[in-house]
């Protein structure tokens, strides 16, 4: 019996090791690099975006909605941000090629479609938002609309998004 | 490039993960009792989810019972097949533990069951669906034309 409630112990501990290790990753913005093109993303050329959010999604992907719900408000308060979605089964060597293992991956590029910064699972608006915009946002709903996509060379930034 | 929704049958989250705390809790009580009937009984529990639909789970049915009693939590919709699929899962091995009880293998039984505890509990605790994850990255392996 006490060896068995050591065991039954031992499985909790693990567990929530498990989920502790998991939240600390769920979510959270790296650096990345790569290009998206144009063509890619279906932006038209003549179209200048300041920064574009792009997120792999997928049928039956109830965190892909919430992703998508936040950056589609985010959008919606910063018209220069184009949100793109793409169904990373339907797209599959779009997501092998920018390395996209597990839906939603959140990718954010700057103007010319570098990518920045990339976050698998699901970011919390505030970290998009913060990531996005940069240190300047201090919880402001409608930023000043400098909505430059910092290198992630900045250390401010770097520190940030971990 | 909107991805396509389609019309899919929903299933409340919460309730899934309701379901999934309360199995995790069964199995390693069964464990530490060493009432390894449990473990079947949670096979046939899981199993009636994965096969006639996630709404006619008992466990889930205990959550919403739960929910009536007083508890308050809300309705977090999401499409039912991944989690179906990871209740699928989860019945294929509580399963192969209810066999390896039966043939006298009662280590094995164990190790199957503690395992499919810990995965549930992860999910009542995170809301992380291992199984839902393979479900996911599966579709795309499974999808045409990509």
């Amino acid at each position: 019996m006490a060896l068995r409630l050591g065991i039954g112990l031992a499985v909790v501990v693990a567990t929530a090791l498990l989920a502790w290790a998991w939240r600390r990753r769920e979510g959270r913005f790296s650096e990345a690099g790569g290009r998206f093109s144009r063509s890619e993303l279906g932006i038209a050329r003549r179209d200048r975006p300041a920064a574009v959010l792009v997120e792999f999604s997928g049928e039956g992907c109830a965190p892909c909605v919430i992703v998508r719900d936040r950056i589609e408000r985010l959008a919606a308060e910063l018209p220069e941000v184009d949100v793109v979605t793409i169904d990373a089964a339907e797209r599959r060597s779009l997501a092998e090629r920018y390395g996209v293992k597990r839906v939603p991956t959140l990718f954010i590029a700057d103007g010319d479609l570098s990518i920045r910064w990339r976050a698998s699972g699901v970011p919390s608006e505030a970290a998009i938002r913060s990531t996005l915009l940069g240190p300047d946002w201090a919880g402001r709903p409608h930023p000043d609309a400098d909505v430059r996509v910092p290198a992630p060379s900045d250390p401010v930034r770097s520190e940030r998004a971990r | 490039m909107a991805v396509s929704g389609g019309t899919q049958r929903m299933v409340d989250k919460n309730s899934v993960r309701g379901g999934a705390g309360l199995s995790a809790v069964v199995l390693l009580v069964g464990f530490v009792l060493d009432v390894w009937v449990l473990v079947p009984a949670m096979a046939l529990a899981v199993g009636m989810g994965s096969v006639l639909g996630l709404r006619y789970s008992p466990l889930g049915a205990a959550y919403r019972s739960a929910k009536k009693l007083g508890l308050r939590m809300g309705v977090d919709p999401e499409p039912e097949p991944p989690p179906r699929f990871a209740q699928t899962l989860g019945f294929v091995v509580l399963g192969l533990g209810s066999i390896a009880f039966l043939l006298g293998a009662a280590a094995l039984g164990w190790v199957l069951a503690l395992l499919v505890a810990a995965l549930q509990g992860l999910l009542a605790a995170t809301g992380l669906c291992v199984g839902c994850e393979i479900y996911l990255f599966s579709q795309r392996f499974l999808a045409k034309g990509a």
